[in-house]
C-alpha cells in the first residue's frame, strides 16, 4: 500500500482498469467526474470516494482535500478539458503532482506548458511498441511481462536503509546477479535527485537513503529487499 | 490406347514438380509484373529491339557486316521465335483440363472425351494467337524470311514490341481506351467534314486548279487543312472554294481544341490512379515492405518516428481523401483506398514480399475487417491491429491477427507505473519510447556470428557499459532471465541487453557478421 493520494478526474470506459489498480493499491484513491452519468457508473462499480462537481470551477476544485505530493492523474476524455484541469490543477495545488494523458505531441507540449509533472503520450508510447513488436520481438515480451500486474516478474525500486550491507559500497562492487536481480539504476542522493542508469557509465557509491531499481522474478526482489536492510 | 497414353502423360505432367517449376519461371519472366527478375528480362528484350532496329536504319545506307547480319537474322529472330513460343505455351494448360477431364468422367462413370480439353485448350491457344500484341509478336518474326525482301518493313513491328515492355505508353493507351467513345464520335466527324470538304473542293475547282485532278487529291486537300498542317502545295483558287477552305480551318481548329481537352480530361481523371498504381508497382519491387491502414494519430506518430528507417518502404491507405493529402504533405507515401477491399491489398506482390500490414484507423470494426481481408488474401501478411479494450483484442485474435496494441491498455499501464513507482517510472519511459540514454535491445547471433560459441563472461558487458538481462535460447525457445555467465552463445540464440544507445550500437558493430546460407 503507498501512503499518498490520488485524485482522478474523468471516468470513462478505457480507465476502469486504472482506476481498479490504483484503487487498489493506495491507501487514499478517489474519482472525481463532472456528468451525472459518470458518476453513477462509479458509485456502481463499488467506488467509495466519488465526487462530482464542475471542474471548470476553481472554487469547487479548492475544495479538494489535496496535500503535497499528493497525485492529481487527468485523464479527461476531452483534451481541451483536461488541459484547462492541468493548468488550474497546477495552479491550486503546486506542490502536488500532476499526471496527465496525452493524445498528441502537440497535446503533450501544452501539457508541460500547463504544469503537468509527467506526461504519458498514448501513441508516442503506442508507436514505439509497434516497432518493438516487429524489431525487438523477445525484448517487447519482457517489458509486457515487467509491466503486468499479473506477471511474477517486476521492477522494484528500494531504499538503502541505516545499517544495510550495501551502505558503502561501489556499484562495481557488487554482484547484484548472485541474489537473482539487475540493478537498472539509482537516485544517489550525495549527486542529485536524478534517476541515473546503471549503464551511464558513471561510478556510484551506494550510500543510506539512496533509491536504487532492480528487475528480477518477485520472489528474489523480496529476498533481496530483506538482504539489503540486514 | 492413344487416351491412355495421353491420359497418363498428363497425370505425369501433373505431377512434375520440375515441369510445373519451369512453367512458373517461364510464367513469371514473361507475365508477372511482381517478379523481381522480370525487369532485367524486359531490359534485355528492349535492347534486342533497339538493335535490330538501329541495323534496319544503318542498313539503309551502309554496308552492315556479315556477323550482324547473322546476328540480326538468326540470333534476334531465334529469341523472338522463342518468346513468342514459350507465351503461347505458358497462356494454358491443356494437362490440367485433360486430368479435371478424366476425373470427372470416372466420378459420373461416363466416357472419357480427350477432344473436350482438347477443344478448350485449343480455343484458348488461337484466342491467344489472335491477340493484338501475339499478332505483333508474329509479324516481328517474318523479317527473317529473307527472299520476302518486303517483309524488312515488318521490323518496324519490332518497335511495337516495345509496348509489352514499356508501362508508360500501355498506360497512355489505356487512358486513351476510357475515352474511346468520345475519340471515335471525334474520328467519324473528321472523317464526315473531310470527305464533305473533298468532294465540296472537288465539284467547285476540278476543272479550274490544275493541282487538283482527282477525288484522292481534293480529299488528300481537305486532310492536311482540317489538320491545319497546311503544306500549300494545293490551294484553292475560286471564291467557292476558299469559303469551303475557310470553314474547314475553323472546323479543324475546333475539333483540335475538342480532341486536346478531351485527351487532358481523360489524363486527368486518370491522374491520381496512374500515380498511386506506380506507387504501388514501386512498392512491390521491394522484398520487404509495410502497409499502413488508416492515417490517424498513431500511424502519424509511428510514421514520424520510424518512417526514414523504412526507407519508402512503406505505403499508408487512407479512405479519407483530405487525410491522404495531409499524409502526402507530411512527404509520407499514402494512396486514396479502402484497405478493407479485396482487390487493394490483392494488387500487392504478395506471393513474393514479405509483408507486414498496420491496421490502425481509429474503428475496431474496419480494424478487425481488414485483419480478416489481410488474412483471407494471404496467412503470410504479418497482421498488427489496434484494439480499443480486450474484448476486441480476443476478436483480432480470432481473426487472425499477430499481434493487437492496444493505446488505452499501454497508457494505463503507464500511468500506473507513474503512481505507484515513480523512480522507476523514468526507466520503464525511456526503455518504451526508445530513448536514447537507456535502450533494450536484441542481438540475433545469426547476424553477429563473432559471437557465437562464446562465454558470456568473455564478453565483458561492463568494459561496453551494457547490461545482459536475458537469453533466449533458440533450441528451446525457452526465455532465461539473468542468465548465469558460464553459459555459452549458439547460433540464433537472442541476447537481450540494455544500454545507451551508442554503447549497443558499438557493440553490435564489433561483433557483426551475418552467416550466408
Amino acid at each position: 500500500m503507498f501512503r499518498q493520494k490520488a485524485f482522478m478526474f474523468g471516468y470513462s470506459q478505457s480507465r476502469l482498469f486504472l482506476a481498479k489498480e490504483l484503487g487498489y493499491k493506495l491507501m487514499g484513491f478517489s474519482i472525481i467526474v463532472n456528468d451525472e452519468k459518470s458518476y453513477q457508473k462509479a458509485i456502481l462499480d463499488g467506488y467509495s470516494s466519488v465526487r462530482l462537481l464542475d471542474v471548470t470551477d476553481d472554487r469547487a476544485l479548492e475544495e479538494l482535500p489535496v496535500k503535497d505530493n499528493d497525485y492529481l492523474i487527468c485523464v479527461m476524455d476531452d483534451h481541451y478539458l483536461n488541459v484547462f484541469l492541468t493548468l488550474s490543477l497546477h495552479e491550486l495545488f503546486p506542490k502536488a503532482i500532476v499526471v496527465a494523458l496525452s493524445d498528441s505531441p502537440h497535446t503533450t507540449q501544452k501539457l508541460k506548458m500547463a504544469g503537468a509533472s509527467r506526461i504519458i503520450d498514448l501513441y508516442q508510447v503506442s508507436a514505439n511498441r509497434i516497432h518493438n513488436i516487429l524489431h525487438k520481438p523477445v525484448a517487447t515480451k519482457l517489458v509486457e511481462r515487467l509491466l503486468s500486474s499479473d506477471e511474477d516478474f517486476s521492477f522494484k525500486e528500494m531504499e538503502i536503509p541505516k545499517g544495510s550491507s550495501l551502505d558503502g559500497v561501489m556499484v562495481d562492487d557488487f554482484d547484484f546477479t548472485l541474489h537473482g536481480v539487475i540493478l537498472v539504476g539509482m537516485i544517489d542522493k550525495r549527486l542529485s535527485n536524478q534517476f541515473i542508469f546503471i549503464t551511464s557509465g558513471l561510478e556510484n557509491r551506494f550510500d543510506v537513503g539512496d533509491t536504487i531499481v532492480c528487475i528480477g522474478y518477485n520472489a528474489d526482489l523480496e529476498k533481496f529487499e530483506d538482504y539489503i536492510k540486514l | 490406347m492413344f487416351k491412355k497414353i495421353i491420359i497418363k502423360f498428363a497425370f505425369f505432367l501433373n505431377g512434375s514438380k520440375s515441369y510445373k517449376q519451369i512453367k512458373e519461371i517461364a510464367s513469371n519472366f514473361l507475365q508477372n509484373q511482381d517478379y523481381h527478375y522480370k525487369k532485367y528480362f524486359d531490359i534485355f528484350m528492349i535492347s534486342l529491339i533497339v538493335v535490330s532496329i538501329t541495323i534496319l536504319v544503318y542498313e539503309v545506307k551502309h554496308e552492315v557486316p556479315k556477323w550482324v547480319d547473322f546476328f540480326d537474322i538468326y540470333i534476334v529472330t531465334f529469341i523472338f521465335t522463342m518468346e513468342y513460343l514459350a507465351r503461347l505455351w505458358v497462356y494454358n494448360d491443356w494437362h490440367l483440363l485433360v486430368v479435371k477431364e478424366y476425373g470427372e468422367s470416372q466420378f459420373l462413370n461416363r466416357k472419357f472425351s480427350l477432344w473436350k480439353p482438347t477443344k478448350i485448350a485449343l480455343h484458348g491457344k488461337i484466342e491467344y494467337l489472335f491477340s493484338p500484341t501475339a499478332v505483333i509478336d508474329l509479324l516481328a518474326i517474318l523479317p527473317a524470311y529473307r527472299p520476302l525482301r518486303v517483309l524488312r518493313i515488318f521490323v518496324l513491328f519490332r518497335v511495337f514490341k516495345l509496348l509489352r515492355y514499356t508501362k508508360s505508353i500501355n498506360q497512355f493507351l489505356s487512358v486513351l481506351s476510357s475515352k474511346k467513345f468520345e475519340l471515335f464520335t471525334l474520328l467519324f466527324l473528321l472523317l464526315f467534314i473531310t470527305i464533305t470538304a473533298g468532294i465540296a473542293i472537288y465539284v467547285f475547282e476540278q476543272n479550274q486548279n490544275d493541282k487538283i485532278e482527282s477525288l484522292f487529291d481534293a480529299l488528300y486537300w481537305a486532310l492536311i487543312t482540317i489538320s491545319t498542317v497546311g503544306y500549300g502545295d494545293i490551294s484553292p483558287v475560286t471564291p467557292e472554294g476558299r469559303v469551303v477552305s475557310m470553314l474547314i480551318i475553323v472546323t479543324g481548329i475546333a475539333m483540335i481544341s475538342f480532341v486536346t481537352s478531351v485527351i487532358v480530361s481523360a489524363f486527368s481523371e486518370k491522374l491520381t490512379e496512374l500515380k498511386e498504381n506506380r506507387i504501388i508497382e514501386d512498392i512491390n519491387k521491394n522484398e520487404e515492405f509495410m502497409i499502413i491502414c488508416g492515417y490517424g494519430q498513431m500511424s502519424h506518430m509511428f510514421l514520424k518516428h520510424y518512417a526514414s528507417e523504412y526507407n519508402r518502404r512503406y505505403i499508408v491507405i487512407e479512405k479519407d481523401k483530405e487525410k491522404v493529402e495531409e499524409a502526402i504533405k507530411e512527404g509520407y507515401r499514402a494512396i486514396n483506398e479502402d484497405a478493407s477491399k479485396h482487390n487493394v491489398i490483392s494488387k500487392f506482390n504478395t506471393d513474393y514480399a514479405k509483408i507486414t500490414l498496420l491496421a490502425l484507423t481509429g474503428s475496431d470494426i474496419a480494424n478487425i475487417y481488414i485483419t480478416l481481408n489481410a488474412k483471407a488474401i494471404s496467412r503470410k501478411i504479418r497482421v498488427i491491429t489496434r484494439a480499443s479494450s480486450d474484448n476486441i483484442a480476443k476478436k483480432c485474435r480470432l481473426a487472425g491477427a499477430d499481434s493487437v496494441v492496444m493505446p488505452t491498455l499501454i497508457a494505463n499501464r503507464m500511468l500506473f507505473a507513474a503512481i505507484t513507482q515513480p523512480v522507476m517510472y523514468k526507466a520503464i519511459y525511456a526503455i518504451l519510447t526508445g530513448q536514447h540514454l537507456a535502450q533494450l535491445d536484441e542481438i540475433n547471433l545469426t547476424y553477429h556470428q563473432k559471437l557465437v560459441g562464446k562465454k558470456l563472461d568473455e564478453l565483458n558487458f561492463k568494459k561496453y557499459k551494457l547490461l545482459c538481462i536475458g537469453l533466449q535460447i533458440s533450441a528451446s525457445g525457452e526465455f532465461i532471465f539473468n542468465p548465469p555467465m558460464r553459459l555459452h552463445l549458439q547460433e540464433e540464440d537472442i541476447l537481450l541487453i540494455m544500454g545507451r544507445k551508442v554503447s549497443i550500437e558499438h557493440f553490435k558493430m564489433l561483433h557483426k557478421e551475418i552467416k550466408y546460407v
